[in-house]
């Protein structure tokens, strides 16, 4: 069980910057994920922390102790990565004892050990078999059996879930979860995946081209993105952005209508007005909301509730209809959003104006 | 449309009642016919026939008759085939060893280098693309006594009494050898690497988070992930040691197999029982002979190096 702390922590390659100066503090047993695009520097940052790339600058801190010129078996972490990285050439029970390798434990120990992880992990009846003979979810909980089994200060996880199919990641989400509440480690999960972050994190870090956009509660992000980027990165399908313009205190979208803006929005004239797809109904919500209209031009039905497409001035909005009131295609379609339901952000810094 | 057309209204016909497997079959066949032929006529029956001739008494001028194992007899009486015999041996059990282990020394390390490393890897792989004549004439020279010989210089230099080298019965052996293994070298760094390749590396991050030291990712991860590949060197180079051929017979031009055939392979031997004494019967015994040798080599290297 340990902190992490990282301090001005920058990444180069040649000339090249991929980490800009990060600062993030990682509490002792909490779940952090860290998510954005490709290449937007967070497997280099979990790479940094575990001792597999090199700090150009700043500083690392595991439970307090630099950690900056300490080779990764000197860090007491363990990480599971996206292929696995178990060994196709030895047996189950021998890929989990990898992860004893340095301990000092006798040989009848260390046995024990393994056999009380696969144990947590349902693989007990699998220890003598090959990893060519698992399947993809076994062979993950081997590569997390690997991790376990040193009881180490912090998980590093590197995307461990992409290479399984849409089914098997969810149950492995799951797994993971309920592993950190029984264990209750340090874990640094990278993803670019937003429900996964969503679902799985105590603390969500956003980055993007090497740079944290926002840190916080799985919530805070949806409800309170501090730009436009957070905005539509979290959250599924991604959150409409109308641009407008504010005349007399109220906004006057491109796509016709207007709406009472909130009055601290008067510093700027161009502004994106946001509305979340889930907020965006056929349901009349009263005067004071967003209202737009369009022709249906795409449904997506997901039998709770139906995405509805509606085009509006040359715009695609997407809203959701109850599952069981399915609008036509061609049809016109008027949709509402609740005043505090909506996000207000600047068209030309991107950032967020106005957050209830 | 008008080819589909075509095909609808022609439905009779042996070719078009057959299913789309069967189809698929004939070409497969019909494109494997040309080698498979050509593969039987320039190899198997060749071969064949040389298992005949190693029982008849057959010299160019004599038309063949059948002798028995006549030929195999004398040859197993005959003192320079046990001296051949030995000789291949040594090039064998020499020459594969130390090539693979230089090799993959080599390979290992390259694999690292990242500065200049393809040209690197291609000056290694240019002994293999040169023509063993000239390469043998090249070491030829290397092997003279001072002031041509470059090797001898260099002894000279530190005070190193000269070495005679291919004029001796003891070193013309290793000294014939050292070009063979340098000029396979290439071939193998390059297969060595493409194994060495083939290992993700994550599997050496998640060691090193582990705590392997190199020693142990080299022999707990890397040497076990390569052995596919080791087993296809091993068996490669020695079927390649036990037909050494001219390296040997282009170092030696005036003696061949010489001094004394103290460097002389099985393969030389059957050179020159064919084209030299011209007793095609014998020399096809001892190509039986070899033949034999090389599969039961191959068999039992597999066998042991297969997977358990």
């Amino acid at each position: 069980m340990a902190t992490i702390e990282i301090s001005r922590l920058v990444k180069r390659y040649g000339n090249t910057a991929v980490v800009h100066g990060i600062d993030l503090a990682i509490q002792d047993g909490e779940f952090v994920v860290l998510v954005g695009p490709s290449g937007c520097g967070k497997s280099t940052t979990l790479r940094m922390i575990a001792g597999l790339e090199e700090i150009s600058e700043g500083q690392i801190r595991i439970d307090g102790r630099v950690v900056n010129d300490l080779q990764p078996r000197d860090r007491n972490i363990a990480m599971v990565f996206q292929n696995y990285a178990i060994y196709p050439h030895v047996t189950v029970a021998d890929n989990i004892a990898f992860g004893l390798y340095r301990s000092k434990l006798s040989k009848s120990e260390k046995r024990a050990r393994v056999e009380q992880v696969a144990e947590t992990l349902g693989l007990s009846q699998l220890l003598e078999r090959r990893p060519s003979a698992l399947s993809g979810g076994q062979r993950q909980r081997v590569a997390i059996g690997r991790a376990m089994v040193r009881d180490p200060s912090a998980f590093l996880f590197d995307e461990p879930l992409s290479n399984l199919d849409a089914q098997l990641r969810t149950q492995m989400r799951i797994e993971i979860k309920r592993l950190h509440h029984r264990l209750g480690a340090t874990s640094v999960f990278v993803t670019h995946d937003q429900v996964e972050a969503m679902t799985m994190a105590d603390r969500i870090v956003v980055m993007r081209e090497g740079r944290i956009l926002q840190v916080g509660s799985p919530l805070e992000l949806y409800e309170k993105p501090v730009d436009v980027f957070t905005a539509r990165f979290i959250g599924s399908p991604t959150m409409n952005l109308l641009p407008a313009s504010l005349r007399d205190g109220r906004a006057q979208l491109s796509v016709g209508g207007s709406i009472q803006a909130p009055s601290s929005l008067a510093t700027t004239s161009d502004i994106l007005v946001g509305a979340r797809p889930q907020d965006l109904s056929p349901v009349d919500a009263g005067s004071s909301g967003l209202t737009v209209s369009g022709t249906v031009a795409v449904l997506e039905t997901l039998g709770s509730e139906t995405l509805v497409h509606i085009e509006a001035d040359g715009q695609t909005i997407i809203g959701s209809a109850p599952g069981r009131q399915i609008p036509k295609i061609g049809e016109p379609l008027t949709l509402h959003a609740p005043a505090e339901r909506l996000y207000y952000f600047d068209k030309a810094t991107e950032k967020a104006l106005a957050i209830q | 449309m008008s080819i589909a057309v075509h095909w609808e209204t022609a439905p009779s016909g042996l070719w078009s009642r057959m299913s789309l497997g069967q189809k698929q079959l004939i070409w497969a066949w019909g494109f494997l016919a040309v080698p498979l032929l050509f593969y039987v006529v320039i190899r198997f029956w060749p071969t064949f026939q040389a298992f005949y001739l190693s029982v008849t008494d057959w010299t160019i001028t004599r038309p063949a008759s059948f002798v028995g194992f006549e030929n195999y007899t004398r040859l197993y009486a005959d003192p320079l085939f046990w001296q051949v015999f030995r000789n291949t041996f040594l090039y064998l059990i020499l020459g594969t060893p130390i090539s693979l282990l230089i090799s993959f020394v080599v390979a290992y390390y390259l694999d690292r280098v990242r500065f200049m490393h393809s040209f690197i890897r291609a000056l290694y792989f240019l002994p293999f693309l040169t023509t063993a004549a000239a390469m043998a004439w090249v070491w030829r020279w290397f092997y003279q006594p001072v002031p041509i010989g470059v090797i001898n210089d260099i002894l000279s230099s530190f005070g190193i009494p000269q070495q005679p080298f291919l004029r001796s019965t003891s070193q013309a052996l290793p000294a014939v050898l050292a070009p063979a293994i340098w000029a396979g070298l290439g071939f193998q760094i390059i297969i060595f690497l493409a194994g060495l390749r083939a290992i993700p590396t994550t599997y050496y991050e998640a060691a090193r988070i582990d705590g392997l030291s190199e020693g142990a990712i080299l022999r707990r991860i890397t040497l076990p992930l390569v052995k596919p590949t080791l087993v296809f060197l091993v068996v490669f180079s020695s079927i390649g040691f036990l037909r050494i051929f001219d390296q040997v017979y282009n170092i030696n031009t005036n003696d061949p197999g010489g001094p004394l055939n103290s460097t002389k392979p099985l393969v030389l031997m059957i050179y020159q029982t064919a084209f030299s004494s011209y007793e095609m019967g014998y020399a096809a015994a001892q190509t039986v002979v070899l033949f034999l040798i090389l599969l039961a080599i191959s068999l039992l290297q597999l066998r042991i190096m297969r997977d358990r």
